[in-house]
């Protein structure tokens, strides 16, 4: 008898708030965004934005199952954008260059991130705050100072372009949303069936216990920074490739876009629960409501109220999930 | 333009002025924050104007806000400074008249010569006592973008408003607006919510979503140059070949748009014309008396397109554009 | 002797917690740590566990001294703490959180795969063979169990892991009767498996329950060291309480009531 065989078993899952949460949206919006909503360029719209934002959620994500917040993720995605558009646009070095170094500086931030996290006693979002705000001036200090501007062009072709930053099936679809299933299938298997995911949920329970169980609680914590740092920097890295231009500001609305696709995903805001396929939903569902408004008829000054309305439901509805995943007794064991 | 509203904290550190020489003119200029690639331009005009200050004995010191969190409050504590240097003149951007005004006074009462700049309008500018506006006027910048879309026979605008509810982006679209109509097309605002500022494939995804729903619209314009850049893959992605884009501002690749055919226009408010004439004009009537009749000195709207993007361009590469 | 501690002083800085600690510890014997609140309970924990390191004295096992520099070593050394709420990890299933740190794996190279139904498996006879029948289901999140089955969780996943040396913190001061019984009577199996079982506790009752040997600190150092049968539980309150008798205690109390 495994979980799965039962339908009790499938709403104790972390996921299935999510789930439920994607469906009601689903719904909401084939009623009021009609059929152009559906048709595969519809599709495409909130597959394109949840892609983007899903690279950055799932570590993110996992940093948060472990007990960590990683907000530098709002500097580190101007950074891999400038960094690849100054060294392969303003400079017309090889692309190929741009992207290694644009991911190295990510490893690089999420070493820096993660060391300072165990090293010192500060709570990660502060480090990670101040991190954010480093990486935003390291940004525009040197763009400014390199290419006396805030905004550099960066015009790609190739493979390379094709990799990072193209569309596909009639020219509506990113790339990203493959890199975005591939990474969410890659993540699926380490954190739900090898034995690191259970690791990272033991550190999110409690670190001391996890560290006294033989968990290398300070090795994973690195790595989580670094996924998370680097997903950013690649994310706005093919931004850049893919719209041929980086500003040295934007993408703040990721940090808090990803936290909130996260919970909406069924993580727990304290760490230890969660899963990778309720953060897959929890993206989704935030890339539909924010985008399923352009295609109904409301006026789109109440945008951001329909947008907060539904993700609150859909966060009250992950509560009462967990509830039931909690108080679930077989038989009639109720205490 | 304004600034945008970012949570953006970088930054050098202000430098303290020291110097000060009798009968020459001392010139602050209050500024943008660094990372906005609008008040670099800014400085530019600032560091061309500077030789002839200083030719006749005068310094200029640009004052930056760090970011814009603590937007008015900081903004007021800059003119409180410049007051505290004892310069004798000061070049400032009434961004919020509630806030500065006061404190506006106090310089012009100590006997600081101001010049408005980049915001403000001519009105304020008589009203405060000083002695002229160098700027643009964002609803005149739309009405131009608006007057160029219909003289281009465009019926249906939209105006991609990425700040919904800052005063100059809802000016420039209601210029927008008027323009079109005043030339027989219709335009309206597309305000878009927070979650997607700063997202480029939210605000194109947006920009396509809204292109498919309404198929009348044949125009988009964008409050930002950045936000051009999305809107342009919104519009390609949507395969409305007839939609065509112009934009408040502008950057390199909305530029090599331009050039390449895929963006009809951008609305320049020409910032290095705004901080090069307002510290020349009041650095000649601090220590010559000069006074110019032309008043307000409108610096905008410039409407780069295919006509003149390569001089444009030139001016790009040396930072003045 | 499984587990000495001979002549062992622990001081912070200028402040002395524990002095001239000597206690012997059998295996299949339940050694009751008793004391009042700060006694210095939580410090010989921490000794022996591995989290402090003692000033001067040793620590023996077998007859070897060992000095341990972490809270592995002690885990290595065959030392388990549970502490007062059981399984720390409550949001984890019980087969997961049961082999949290040494995940049985099936399958090979880079794809070795978490062998859930295994962990299951065994996690839930392991807690079933400590009398524990309700569990039955791997799947569980740890935190929908009671008090006393989180016990006996934490318990049966140290002995699971060899552990010869159990340390119980305090495991029955937040249950009620029934569940306290509980506990009382899977410390009586652990120990009738041959385990050394720490026992630490305020509450006399359940340690003149379950205890083989006694020990009382007050103030860092042992006050009483006696056998089962040699002291009444007044004896022992009063050691407890400091040396003052409870009847002294109540007396007073009685006259401020008055």
């Amino acid at each position: 008898m495994t979980i799965l065989s039962s339908f009790g078993g499938l709403l104790r899952r972390p996921e299935a708030g999510a789930f439920l949460g994607l469906s009601a949206v689903l719904i909401f919006f084939a009623i009021f965004g009609g059929v152009t909503f559906l048709k595969p360029s519809g599709i495409a719209s909130w597959m394109n934005v949840a892609a983007n934002l899903g690279v950055i959620a799932i570590p993110v994500g996992l940093l948060m199952i472990a007990g960590e917040l990683d907000i530098s993720v709002g500097a580190m995605v101007p950074f891999g954008a400038m960094t690849v558009a100054v060294i392969s646009g303003h400079f017309g070095l090889s692309i190929w260059l741009g992207v290694a170094i644009a991911l190295s500086f990510g490893v690089l931030v999420g070493l820096i991130n993660g060391y300072m996290v165990i090293r010192t006693a500060v709570p990660s979002l502060i480090v990670t705050l101040g991190s954010l705000f480093a990486v935003q001036g390291i940004v525009l200090g040197l763009t400014v100072l390199i290419t006396k501007s805030t905004s550099v062009a960066l015009a790609t072709e190739g493979p390379a372009k094709t990799i990072f930053g193209d569309f596909f099936f009639g020219g509506q679809v990113q790339v990203m949303v493959l890199w975005w299933l591939a990474i969410t299938a890659a993540y699926v298997f380490f954190v739900h069936f090898s034995r690191f995911g259970n690791w990272i949920f033991a550190m999110g329970g409690d670190k001391v216990s996890a560290r006294n169980a033989g968990i290398p609680t300070e090795r994973m914590t690195i790595l989580l920074f670094v996924l998370s740092s680097t997903s950013a920097a690649f994310v706005g890295m093919c931004q850049a490739i893919l719209y041929n231009s980086a500003q040295v500001a934007g993408g703040q609305s990721f940090i808090f876009n990803a936290i909130i696709s996260v919970v909406v995903g069924g993580v727990l805001l304290t760490g230890g629960f969660g899963s990778i396929i309720g953060i897959f939903f929890g993206t989704l569902t935030f890339a539909i409501v924010t985008q399923g408004i352009y295609y109904t008829d409301f006026d789109r000054n109440w945008s951001s109220l329909i947008i907060g309305v539904l993700l609150l439901l859909a966060v009250l509805m992950n509560n009462t999930f967990r509830k039931m995943a909690l108080s679930y007794a077989p038989k009639k064991g109720v205490k | 333009m304004k600034p945008t509203l970012k949570m953006v904290l970088a930054g050098t550190a202000m430098l303290a002025m020291t110097a000060t020489a009798p009968l020459a003119a001392d010139i602050a200029v209050i500024g943008g924050s660094n990372d906005d690639a609008f008040w670099n331009i800014i400085k530019k005009g600032i560091d061309d104007a500077t030789p002839g200050v200083v030719a006749n004995g005068g310094t200029v010191n640009y004052l930056r806000l760090q970011n814009y969190d603590n937007f008015a409050p900081d903004v007021v504590q800059l003119i409180r400074t410049a007051i505290s240097q004892d310069v004798d003149g000061l070049v400032i951007p009434n961004w919020v008249p509630e806030a500065e005004d006061p404190a506006i006074k106090d310089a012009i009462a100590a006997g600081i010569t101001v010049i408005l700049m980049n915001a403000g309008g001519a009105d304020k500018a008589r009203e405060l006592g000083a002695i002229n506006y160098v700027g643009s006027d964002e609803y005149v910048a739309g009405q131009a973008g608006g007057a160029y879309f219909a003289k281009a026979g465009k019926k249906h605008v939209i105006c991609v408003n990425t700040l919904p509810g800052a005063a100059n982006t809802e000016a420039r679209c209601m210029g927008v607006a008027d323009g079109m109509t005043a030339g027989g097309g219709a335009a309206q605002q597309l305000p878009l919510p927070t979650t997607s500022f700063g997202d480029p494939t939210a605000v194109a995804e947006a920009i396509k979503a809204t292109l498919l729903k309404d198929s009348t619209i044949d125009g988009v314009i964008t409050i930002s140059a950045g936000d051009a850049d999305s809107a342009a893959t919104g519009i390609q992605q949507s395969g409305l070949a007839t939609v065509s884009l112009g934009s408040f501002d502008m950057n390199g690749a909305g530029l090599d748009r331009i050039k390449g055919g895929t963006q009809a226009f951008a609305i320049d408010q020409q910032p290095y014309l705004q901080s090069f004439l307002a510290v020349s004009l009041l650095a000649s009537a601090i220590d010559f008396g000069t006074s110019l009749p032309t008043y307000p000195v409108l610096t905008g709207p410039g409407i780069v397109d295919a006509s003149n993007i390569d001089a444009t361009l030139a001016g790009v590469t040396k930072g003045a554009r | 002797m499984l587990l000495s501690l001979k002549g062992i002083n622990k001081s912070f800085g200028p402040i002395d917690v524990l002095h001239d600690i000597t206690l012997d510890i059998r295996a299949g014997e339940v050694l009751c740590l008793l004391g009042d609140n700060g006694a210095g309970k939580s410090t010989v924990i921490r000794l022996l566990s591995g989290v402090h390191r003692p000033s001067s004295g040793t620590i023996e096992i077998d007859g070897t001294p060992v000095s341990f520099r972490n809270p592995r070593d002690a885990a290595e050394a065959g030392i388990a703490t549970v502490h007062q709420f059981g399984g720390t990890f409550p949001l984890m299933s019980i087969g997961r959180s049961f082999f949290v740190g040494v995940e049985p794996t099936k399958g090979i190279g880079p794809f070795k795969v978490f062998d859930r139904k295994r962990a299951n498996a065994i996690a839930v006879q392991a807690v079933q063979s400590f009398g524990i029948t309700r569990i039955t289901d791997g799947d569980r999140l740890v935190g929908g169990l009671s008090g006393g089955e989180r016990q006996a969780l934490a318990i049966a996943r140290a002995v699971h892991f060899g552990a010869r040396v159990l340390i119980l913190d305090e495991p029955t001061a937040a249950l009620g009767v029934k569940q306290a019984a509980h506990v009382l009577r899977i410390v009586n199996e652990a120990k009738r498996r041959g385990l050394a079982v720490i026992f630490i506790t305020h509450q006399v009752m359940h340690a003149m329950a379950v205890g083989d040997h006694f020990a009382v600190l007050i103030r860092g150092g042992i006050a009483a060291d006696f056998k089962k049968g040699e002291r009444t539980r007044e004896e022992i309150t009063d050691l407890m309480a400091g040396g003052e008798t409870m009847a002294d205690l109540e007396a007073q109390i009685e006259a401020e009531n008055a």
